[in-house]
């Protein structure tokens, strides 16, 4: 808002007043907010290290495994072993919300199998499709896992900007410029003020010789 | 809801392996990008997986819709992909690196 857009009358500086009082409530909530959501995130970022480490040695062991299951069986066999599995890891969403923000919950239904249920024989397969399978399972569930961290951080980490942006908005921005106003309005005011007085002395003096 | 997995026939058959269904494999840039598209257009699928180095095959867009995704969310494996998207959010929204 510019100054010269500012009309200086009464009525305006009350109105600016309370929009004043009404931004830097908005501001110190909005702050507290901020703060919270940092807060927030502090605690999930631990976790999403941890699950990000361990989903990287999860998934070397089970590469190397496959690798290592590819050399033995051979690929047809390792192949058919994969299409006869026939119990799929299901995963369902549901939303939770830390401080306004909706955040997925990720839960899986039974990613990790016993032997006897993972399809293929038991006969016709070595243990090492069975440690190949088992090692793909633990990778799925730290998939599973840190999917639901990730999220969480992003999210967190977008409102964290959004908040970040608001408060910093009003702080340097639309607060300034409404006291500015609002002081510009008192001074003109004043000002009239003493024009008026003046000119009553002036009229008086006048009048009265 | 499902997970879905994008790479070659090796990384693939693992997850097979563990029971997912939903595995495509791809042979040109332009297949992988189509498969994508798909697949985000899919509501049945929760979380996307990819091999790092598929994803840096992906045009540069589109890597932003996959990381910005929140469903399905898309889990890079294998290299430093995946921290490290994380990791330029964190440093632009908090103003630290704090990934370390």
């Amino acid at each position: 808002m510019a100054l010269r857009d500012v009309k200086p009358t009464r009525s305006e500086l009350i109105s600016l007043k309370r929009r004043i009082a009404l931004s830097e409530r908005g501001y110190k909530l909005l702050k507290m907010k901020r703060d919270g959501l940092i807060l927030e995130f502090f605690k999930i970022l631990g976790q999403a290290k941890n699950t990000r480490s361990e989903l990287d040695t999860r998934y070397e062991k089970a590469v190397e495994r496959m690798a290592v299951a590819n050399t033995i069986e051979g690929a047809i066999g390792v192949k058919s072993a994969a299409f006869s599995v026939n119990e799929v890891p299901n995963i369902e969403l549901t939303s939770k919300n830390i401080m306004g923000v909706v955040v997925p919950e990720i839960k899986a239904s039974k990613v990790k199998k016993g032997i006897m249920d993972r399809g293929y024989g038991v006969l016709g397969t070595t243990s090492i499709i069975d440690d190949t399978a088992s090692s793909f399972e633990d990778l799925v569930d730290a998939i599973i896992k840190s999917a639901e961290i990730e999220t969480t951080m992003k999210k967190l980490l977008e409102e964290i900007e959004s908040t970040k942006r608001r408060v910093n908005a009003l702080e340097y921005k639309v607060i300034p410029e409404l006291t500015e106003a609002r002081d510009f309005i008192k001074m003109r005011l004043d000002e009239m003020e003493r024009e008026e007085l003046f000119r009553l002395k002036k009229i008086k003096a006048r009048t009265s010789v | 809801m499902e997970i879905a997995v994008i790479g070659n026939s090796e990384f693939i058959l693992g997850f097979r392996l563990a029971g997912i269904r939903q595995t495509y494999t791809f042979e040109s840039d332009d297949a992988l990008v189509s498969t994508i598209n798909g697949i985000l257009s899919d509501p049945n699928v929760g979380i996307l997986v990819m091999n790092s180095k598929d994803m840096e095959r992906v045009p540069r867009r589109l890597q932003n819709i996959l990381e910005d995704s929140v469903k399905p969310t898309v889990i890079a494996l294998g290299g430093e992909e995946g921290g490290l998207s994380i990791r330029e959010r964190i440093k632009r929204s908090v103003g630290v690196d704090l990934w370390k």
